[in-house]
């Protein structure tokens, strides 16, 4: 019996998301989801959304759209670990034809265009003739965060929640090109998923790398996440995984790798997803004549997860703050916390360390010394020397946010 | 008599010993075969199976307005009115410009005619001057 997603907000208990969309920490933490429903409001203007558990392979998520879906990690998931489970990973799909059955025995990878022979392979092909490579990587929608944008833009108006951390089990891109043999004159990958539009005339989801990114090795083809196969709505059987790279380029159910002695053309790459040619794609509204490039690498990231918005301490008493951060497209080199809104700044320490791709903890120690408020603060560095800027970066497009977090508490 | 009940004995016996050896044969084939598969910490060949599932039924209406007609046929032919409900508040001309966007960009069939009606519904459910 198929469920109705959605009823209306009012009828549901709300739960105050905290500003900075920090999410349900501590309010929904280790309670059972049992079907209950209930929802958040995000602290931006029509934040109101409903938590849903009606997704297959899904648990408890944020609907920001019931088709094509669009689910949100709620955010009190990121203080639970570094690795997102598998059924709470954020979903983002931009066409409404999803296939709904996946059968191994007759789905196929291929790959052709420009190369010597065109090859198809079975799941079981890749598993059993290429040598597994494991990687830990941050998969997160160029328009994460879109919702905090002001002046606010229109696109799927997430939180904070739309990025998740696993750990990708597969094959190289590289080795799976090798056996088609990638001819001279080749110049970029196209990948396409099993996802069509409703309309015909609805350009198909397709995206490229160029083609000595793709040769690069560390590109990859995951059968895996967090040791399991990949959740249907994450991308099943196999997704494409580009670490450091924002999660466009990341199709999933792929099936089809075509060698293009070519620019793609395609209205993915040429019209969509498109970003100012700027630091940290940061543009003024309005501005007109900005040179547009694709959007690629991923910038530095830091949040907290245990300390919301409005968060009140008890003087005398110390709290261990934490969050998780993650470099972009290198790795992490520190964390820095602040405890009066960005005038003296110290360094986290950090958790274990699952390679320059990961989600990290970081921890502090706070000391609630005397009453009154404070803002607190957390910035990522990485170690290509880039960090979180003080003030959003701001696109007409909402992407790329990666302003340092702050929160709002008080000792009492 | 005697000596055909001992016969019995001995066929049953023989019999019991073939079937047991039989079952152990199976048994060892298959965890080998499991042993193999662990062996290679092949997570996902061990788990590929048909994958079935059943996406919730979306059946969210536009609210009621002049218009919703239009925004029921046209919108939801490729998204739930989710996507509509949840953008921030958008001007007339902001929302025109989104309805122009479907139909230039994702091939929205929606008439010239229809697209100032839409352009008000979407402002009065969701909008400001």
């Amino acid at each position: 019996m198929q469920r109705s997603l959605l009823v209306p907000p009012k009828s549901r208990r709300q739960f105050l998301a905290g500003v900075g969309g920090l999410g349900l920490t501590g309010l929904l933490g280790a309670r059972a989801w049992s079907g209950t429903e209930e929802s958040v409001v995000f602290p931006f203007v029509n934040g109101g959304r409903n938590l849903v558990n009606t997704l297959p392979q899904k648990g408890a998520m944020v609907l920001q759209r019931a088709r094509p879906p669009l689910l949100e990690t709620p955010f009190e998931v990121f203080d639970q670990g570094i690795f997102t489970p598998n059924d709470r990973f954020y979903v983002r799909w931009h066409l409404a034809n999803i296939p709904t059955v996946v059968d191994p025995a007759t789905f196929r990878l291929k790959v052709h265009g420009h190369v010597k022979q065109s090859i198809s392979f079975t799941l079981d092909d890749l598993v059993r003739k290429f040598k597994p490579v494991e990687i830990a990587a941050v998969n997160q929608c160029s328009g994460n965060s879109r919702g905090f944008f002001t002046p606010r833009v229109a696109g799927g108006q997430w939180a904070n929640g739309a990025m998740g951390n696993a750990l990708w089990r597969g094959v190289s891109l590289k080795a799976v090109l090798d056996r088609a043999g990638v001819k001279a004159g080749a110049l970029q990958v196209r990948f396409n998923g099993l996802d069509t539009g409703i309309l015909p005339q609805t350009p198909d989801f397709m995206k490229s790398l160029d083609v000595d990114h793709s040769l690069d090795g560390e590109v990859m083809i995951a059968y895996a996440m967090n040791g399991k196969p990949l959740p249907l709505l994450n991308g099943y059987p196999l997704r494409l995984v580009v670490p450091g790279w924002y999660a466009t380029y990341w199709v999933k159910m792929l099936d089809d790798i075509e060698v293009l002695d070519k620019p793609d053309d395609n209205f993915w790459m040429t019209r969509a997803y498109l970003i100012p040619d700027t630091p940290l794609a940061d543009m003024v509204p309005g501005q007109q004549g900005v040179k547009l490039i694709p959007i690629n690498r991923m910038v530095p990231r830091s949040f907290f997860t245990n300390v919301q918005d409005q968060a009140k301490f008890k003087v005398g008493e110390t709290t261990t703050v934490r969050g998780i951060a993650f470099g972009g497209d290198a790795g992490l080199a520190k964390v820095l916390f602040s405890a009066d809104a960005g005038s003296h700044w110290q360094e986290a320490r950090l958790g274990s360390d699952h390679g320059k791709y990961s989600f990290r903890r970081w921890t502090v120690e706070l000391r609630h010394s005397s009453a009154g408020p404070q803002t607190l603060m957390v910035k990522a560095l990485n170690t290509a020397g880039a960090s979180q800027p003080d003030g959003a970066n701001w696109n007409s497009s909402g992407f790329m946010r990666n302003a340092v977090e702050s929160v709002s508490v008080q000792s009492l | 008599m005697l000596k055909e009940m001992r016969f019995m004995n001995t066929v049953s016996v023989l019999f019991c010993v073939a079937l047991l050896s039989l079952v152990c044969a199976v048994a060892w084939w298959g965890s080998a075969r499991a042993d193999s598969a662990s062996g290679k910490k092949d997570v996902a060949s061990r788990q590929w199976a048909i994958v079935r599932v059943e996406l919730p039924a979306n059946d969210e209406p536009f609210p009621p307005g002049i218009g919703a007609d239009i925004a029921s046929s046209q919108c939801l032919i490729c998204h739930s009115a989710g996507m509509v409900l949840t953008q921030p508040p958008l001007k007339k001309n902001e929302w025109r410009a989104e309805i122009l966007k479907m139909r230039t960009a994702y091939g929205a069939p929606i008439p010239d005619d229809q697209v100032d009606g839409l352009s008000e519904y979407l402002k009065n459910i969701n909008g400001r001057e």
